[in-house]
């Protein structure tokens, strides 16, 4: 059975008068413990999809399910303790005047959950951070670390399910590939449900299952993980973006005689 | 022939705990071909890219032993002949269309205010070059998006129209400096097949700047590698599969590829004495 | 001593109280560092021990007249600022007046902002028809020139000090409001108050933990440089009468009172007057140096 469902997903903004629709009729489903991804360019929808599903957005049609049952608006703390997000800007979703403590503790303190204290440390050592930057503010950690804490924050709550919003686009190199692995690791130790935007076809398949590619706020194709290896796509739009792809230009640099 | 030769450029900011060496002793030399400088955040590529028009401000402070630039040093240039060289012989594209277009102005305006006031060019004239430079970088309806505020263009077409803005005054060298970061992959390769072919048509020197080693890769003659202010290692772009740096290789490595295996990325070990 | 220095600046605190007094600690290294935000301090700091210690210090009383030592100039012995036209001593009024002029400031600082913000922060998280409702009253109240409108509330209520504080903190708010407005949406649609949404958090913990802190800074910097605008508002009912009554000492009225012997005993209306001007310019100096050590990015990395 599929724990996220989504059904004619329909998204509109009201902007200036004119109507924008951000998602027109989109389907999904994703099964318990699977990673499921969204590609697609800027102003496709994907990430649309996800602040929606946590009622940042407004949905106008369709319907979202959560392990069989439609999700209350306002999404309430139940949902929370169901579902987390991380975003995409590491430097724009941490409370600037916060210390990593305070937003560490803030989810537990929402729900009444106790042993704070131990609780921090414990997911502080979980997303391999030194305990000693507890009481660190944001401004003093790189992009990768901040992406740490909000991996952390995520997580207190215990959720199964994890959006994820281009969570290492703001990263260099190096601290995706970290990133990357410290979310495979948890969602092995946890037994987690992905569901992850990225416009990065090579991230997206590293990391899942299934992937969608949407463009202009309509799905196109949904691919498996071996259809996007072996370059089995039926539609043109989803072609040109693997073969836009950078990691494909390295293919072919491997191809040519060095 | 050489346009740019650059010898042990250093860029120092003096900071309440001392001074931070941002760029520590890079050297290079530029002919008419496109450099790319290849690094992570921090690792001094967009000091360097910035050093080269001076454009440091304290408590920045930079220092070079040389800093050529078709036979004049850029070191001993007066300020006033800096402003000449800027813009006019070497131009400077940057990250983000958002911030370099003013948004209280028509594409139109900014366009040809550079060239009547500098080029004391009339109004038609001025207009006609911009929209000659419009067409060179395969913007289609011209006219419209010279009546256009920035705000109503999307990224790519704001990064063409800065790159257009930038190729007017015909300069000899381009300093890109991330120029296709913020935009959609498919929009990513049309720029810069633009800008391969201006390079190309042209005859100028290009500097890439960027963070993605792969589209330097592919995009460059030449690559250099920055980290933590140095470059570790030089190569022909072609080489780069075959690069011996460590630095380099884990650059590489630590990337996903498609139909690659789903294990534990590797990471990147900082242990050597090249990280120092 | 040493000891609990080393223990403020451990970059690595153990517990969340150490933390906090790190915190303040660095604010407070930031702030020494300063030397015109410092001189506010010390101007302020000043102002309170006078008015805390006024009886003790106060040479003479306040409220005893001797018209045949009247309008004395400054410097005669036993009255070093001169005397008034009841021969008052003018040091010990301007000392004893230090306490009405801090009450005034005390309880304006307290509720003015309060009120601001939170009408601010409401107004600017909602939106829509709250944020029209709100602002435009608002507006309203940004629209009457600020002494006229606290006049009209004194005539009403009646003149007083407490009155006179009253009226001045419901003229005082509206600027505070704009400020947390404009600051609330900037940070209303980030991603920081989203994160905090999903965790399923309340309105009032939304708005008092996540948006309030982030407008502070700038309230508490306009309120430091409003306070002598407060000050000067005060003495401005006093000075028409409308304020404290006399026979207190309160600067604005004793401004009032010397205005008749202005060009040949100027000191009646010119004591108090500095007294103001020193005041009112500690605040301003405090409120600019504040700005730095609000902002935690100025912190050393």
């Amino acid at each position: 059975m599929s724990l996220i469902e989504v059904e004619n997903l329909t998204v509109t903004f009201r902007a200036n008068g004119r109507v924008v629709r951000a998602v027109e009729g989109v389907s999904l489903s994703v099964t318990a413990k699977e990673s499921y991804g969204l590609v697609g360019e800027s102003g496709s929808g994907k990430s649309t999809i996800l602040r929606a599903i946590c009622g940042l957005a407004p949905v106008s049609g369709g319907a979202i399910r959560i392990g069989g049952k439609t999700i209350p608006t306002p999404r309430g703390r139940a949902f929370a303790r169901q579902v987390q997000m991380v975003f995409q800007d590491p430097y724009a979703s941490l409370h600037p005047r916060h210390t990593i403590d305070r937003t560490l503790s803030e989810p537990l303190a929402i729900h009444g959950i106790g042993d704070s204290d131990a609780r921090v440390m414990g997911a502080l050592d979980d997303v391999g951070l030194p305990r000693n930057f507890r009481f660190r503010y944001p401004h003093q950690l790189s992009g990768g670390q901040r992406q740490r804490v909000a991996i952390a924050r995520a997580l207190m709550l215990e959720p199964g399910i994890l959006l994820l919003d281009e969570p290492t686009s703001a990263l260099d190199a190096s601290v995706q590939a970290e990133v990357l692995n410290l979310l495979n690791r948890l969602r092995d130790e946890r037994g987690l449900t992905f569901l992850m935007v990225s416009h990065d076809l090579a991230v997206i398949d590293h990391m899942c299952d299934r992937v969608l590619v949407m463009q202009n706020g309509r799905a196109v194709e949904e691919l498996s993980r071996e259809d996007l290896s072996g370059a089995r796509m039926k539609t043109a739009y989803a072609r040109s973006l693997f073969d836009a792809s950078a990691d494909r230009m390295l293919g072919d640099l491997e191809g040519t005689p060095a | 022939m050489t346009l740019l030769s650059v010898q042990n450029l250093r860029v120092t900011f003096e900071t309440e705990n001392g001074p931070v060496e941002a760029v520590r002793g890079v050297s290079f030399s530029l002919g008419r071909e496109r450099l790319g400088i290849v690094g992570e955040s921090g690792s001094g590529k967009t000091m360097t890219g910035r050093a080269l028009l001076r454009l440091i401000r304290p408590p920045g402070r930079i220092e070079a032993d040389a800093m050529i630039f078709d036979g004049q040093d850029l070191m001993q240039a007066s300020e006033r002949q800096m402003r000449g060289l800027r813009g006019r012989r070497i131009a400077m594209v940057m990250q983000d269309p958002k911030f370099s277009l003013n948004p209280v102005m028509t594409v139109g305006a900014q366009l040809t205010e550079g060239l009547r006031q500098r080029d004391r060019l009339g109004w038609d004239d001025a207009r006609k070059r911009a929209l000659a430079a419009l067409e060179a970088v395969q913007i289609r309806d011209a006219d419209r998006v010279m009546a256009a505020y920035p705000h109503e263009l999307s990224g790519g077409m704001g990064q063409r129209v800065m790159i257009a803005m930038m190729l007017i005054p015909e300069p000899d060298l381009l300093i890109a400096d991330e120029p296709t970061s913020a935009l959609d992959v498919t929009v990513q390769a049309e720029v810069l097949s633009i800008l391969d072919g201006l390079v190309r048509d042209r005859g100028m020197g290009l500097i890439f700047i960027s963070h993605d080693l792969r589209l330097v890769a592919r995009f460059c003659d030449r690559v250099l590698v920055m980290y933590k202010g140095r470059v570790v290692e030089e190569l022909a772009a072609a080489d780069l599969m075959a690069a011996r740096h460590p630095y380099t290789r884990g650059l590489l490595n630590c990337l996903p590829r498609i139909g690659g295996a789903r294990g534990p990325l590797p990471g990147l070990d900082r242990s050597g004495d090249w990280a120092e | 001593m040493a000891g609990l220095r080393v223990w403020l600046m451990d970059p690595n605190p153990t517990s969340r109280r150490q933390a906090r007094l790190g915190q303040f600690w660095l604010g407070w290294l930031r702030l020494r560092r300063n030397p015109l935000a410092v001189s506010g301090l010390v101007i302020v700091g000043l102002l309170l021990v006078v008015a805390a210690f006024a009886p003790v210090i106060a040479p003479h009383d306040p409220l005893a007249q001797d018209l045949s030592r009247r309008l004395l100039p400054p410097g005669t012995p036993g009255n070093l600022l001169g005397t008034d036209d009841f021969g008052r001593d003018i040091l010990s009024r301007i000392i004893t007046g230090s306490r009405i002029t801090l009450y005034i400031v005390g309880l304006v600082a307290v509720t003015a902002p309060f009120l601001g913000l939170l009408i601010g922060t409401v107004s600017g998280y909602f939106g829509g028809w709250t944020d029209a409702v709100l602002m435009r009253i608002t507006d309203i109240f940004l629209a009457f020139p600020r002494l006229i409108l606290a006049l009209a509330l004194v005539a009403v209520l009646g003149p007083g000090i407490e009155n006179a504080v009253l009226a001045i903190a419901l003229t005082a708010w509206p600027p505070y409001a704009r400020v947390a407005r404009a600051e609330t949406l900037t940070v209303r649609n980030s991603d920081y108050i989203a994160a905090v949404r999903l965790q399923g958090a309340g309105v009032p913990r939304i708005i008092l933990g996540h948006v309030v802190p982030t407008c502070l800074p700038s309230v508490i910097i306009r309120v430091t440089l409003d306070m002598a605008g407060v000050i000067l508002i005060a003495a401005g009912l006093g000075f028409l009468g409308l304020g404290v009554q006399p026979p207190l000492p309160e600067w604005g009225l004793m401004i009032s009172s010397g205005r008749k012997y202005l060009f040949e005993q100027w000191w009646v209306s010119t004591m108090p007057g500095l007294a103001i001007f020193i005041v009112s310019l500690g605040f301003n100096l405090l409120g600019d140096g504040l700005r730095d050590v609000l902002d935690p990015k100025s912190a050393p990395k």
